[in-house]
């Protein structure tokens, strides 16, 4: 199991969020990857409609 | 309980309350998004409808995760102009802790989760302009830009204390007819100049036709969830009172700190979208327009709702009404093809809103010795900034992707049905053969 958590007691804490006492930006960078994957799904989508109407 | 404790319970009581608010304000602009959904797809003809419909639900579901990234933090560190401070930034860092659960800021969240809708709402306006013509990754990078950047920067400029539109130029725009609707609307100028018009719109001799949605009643109805939606909107531009992020103890303000009530907000809304609706009742007797005119009338009185009298609001949002299909006329006679209005409605509209409350809000005593009074040239000045900041960015983006070839589908794709690109149909084989 990954040890995510930033605390070890409820008492007096802030930020609670996984990866909070770090490694939380390597997170963000896989979601900007993930963000790149649509873009190329309708890239492919757009082409292969082109590619069966252009030829009509 | 000592008066420190009581204090304290009553600040903390007061926090929840900003949390509740901005939830709920939060929840209720998304029916902008739902009703932008509705009204794209109703003002496409059937072959094209499920592209809008999904080009709509990608723009919401992209604003999201790129607001996050950046976008708040645009928002803080901007305010000076193109230079960020990286200081005033360091809280909308996306890794930072105000950025996700925190049990000890009950305010972030909910802040960016208002932002963010606010970001899918200028995103949508561009989405129906272009319909049935714009390819789908090139929409989604457009609008990305759009919602989370450019509309931040303006933000930034003119919807924050620290603004230097505010500081400088005493820019007063409550409900954002600029720093939404303007930057939106020139925005999608931009793009449609290089998108050029749909097949069939205009004849060889320059004159254009009426291209028709496939239902108009899903629009209208579209249209009224917009509206309601709009209450959402506006009451998420007042800031909370009472909490260690308000302005005031016990008052609600706008964003720029000046006092105001959400009374102030509800009696100049409604004044402004019936005055729109009956301007635009009076200039069209088109159902299309009439729901069309309840955004003019928002977007023209929107600058000034928490200060207008309500029955200048009415007047003011009337002349919205009557200026809304005025401008769609004569930006259809130059040979630009905006599906939706949305020039006219939000850009045009977004004009005269920001130039009425420089004609008439004179006098109004400004908040502290850092922020001058309204003034007409504060405003005229504002207008210009709106006007270049969201044309410049949407018109050269797009006129690379032209010269790339990746703005426009073809004419085959174009003439089968941008749905070609999606998977599903619309409606049932025989509907279709129906109404095609």
């Amino acid at each position: 199991m990954i040890n995510s958590s930033p605390i070890t007691s409820w008492e007096g804490a802030g930020a609670i969020f996984t990866f909070a006492g770090g490694g939380a930006a390597f997170w963000f960078w896989v979601m900007a990857i993930l963000l790149i994957v649509p873009l190329v799904v309708a890239l492919r989508a757009e082409k292969r409609a082109e590619d069966e109407h252009d030829k009509k | 309980m000592t008066p420190e404790e009581i204090k304290a319970a009553i600040q903390a009581t007061a926090t929840i309350n900003l949390e509740v608010y901005y939830y709920w304000a939060t929840a209720i602009m998304i029916l902008i998004h739902a009703g932008f959904l509705m009204y794209e797809m109703g003002a496409s003809r059937v072959k094209h409808t499920l592209a809008s419909g999904t080009k709509n639900i990608l723009a919401f579901a992209f604003m999201i995760p790129t607001f996050f990234m950046f976008g708040w933090w645009i928002y803080l560190a901007m305010t000076a102009g193109f230079i960020p401070n990286f200081e005033a930034g360091a809280g909308g860092v996306p890794w930072s802790d105000a950025m996700g659960p925190n049990l000890q800021d009950n305010a972030s969240g909910v802040f960016v989760a208002a932002f963010t809708l606010f970001a899918c709402t200028t995103a949508s306006i561009l989405s129906g302009a272009v319909i049935e013509r714009i390819r789908m990754m090139s929409f989604i990078i457009l609008a990305v830009l759009l919602g989370s950047v450019v509309w931040v920067l303006s933000a930034s400029w003119g919807w924050h204390y620290d603004g230097w539109m505010t500081k400088s130029l005493g820019y007063h725009d409550f409900g954002a007819s600029g720093v939404v609707h303007m930057i939106s609307g020139f925005f999608a100028l931009g793009v449609l100049i290089n998108l050029g018009p749909r097949i069939g719109k205009f004849n060889s001799d320059g004159s254009a036709n009426v291209i028709k949605g496939h239902s108009l009643p899903m629009t209208a109805t579209g249209l009224m969830l917009i509206v309601v939606g709009f209450f959402g909107f506006l009451g998420a531009c007042v800031i909370f009172p009472g909490t260690a992020v308000s302005f005031h103890e016990t008052m609600w303000t706008n964003i720029y700190g000046q006092p105001t009530t959400l009374s102030a907000i509800v009696f100049n809304t409604l004044m402004a979208v019936a005055g729109g609706i009956i301007g635009c009742y009076v200039m069209t007797r088109d159902p299309f327009w009439m729901m069309s005119g309840a955004l003019c009338g928002v977007i023209s009185a929107a600058a000034g709702l928490d200060l207008w009298y309500p029955g200048l609001a009415f007047v003011v949002a009337f002349l919205g009404g009557l200026l809304g299909p005025c401008a769609a006329k004569f930006i259809e006679n130059r040979g630009i093809d905006d599906a939706v209005g949305a020039v006219a409605v939000h850009g045009i509209c977004g004009v005269w809103g920001l130039l009425a409350v420089g004609i008439f809000m004179g006098g109004y005593p400004p908040v502290s010795e850092t922020i001058p009074a309204i003034t007409l040239w504060g405003q005229v000045v504002g207008i210009g900034v709106m006007a270049a900041l969201g044309f410049i960015p949407g018109y050269v983006v797009s006129l690379i992707m032209k010269i790339m070839g990746i703005l426009r589908a073809s004419d085959a794709v174009q003439a089968a049905g941008m749905d070609v690109e999606v998977v599903g149909d619309a409606y049932p084989e025989e509907i279709r053969t129906e109404i095609n």
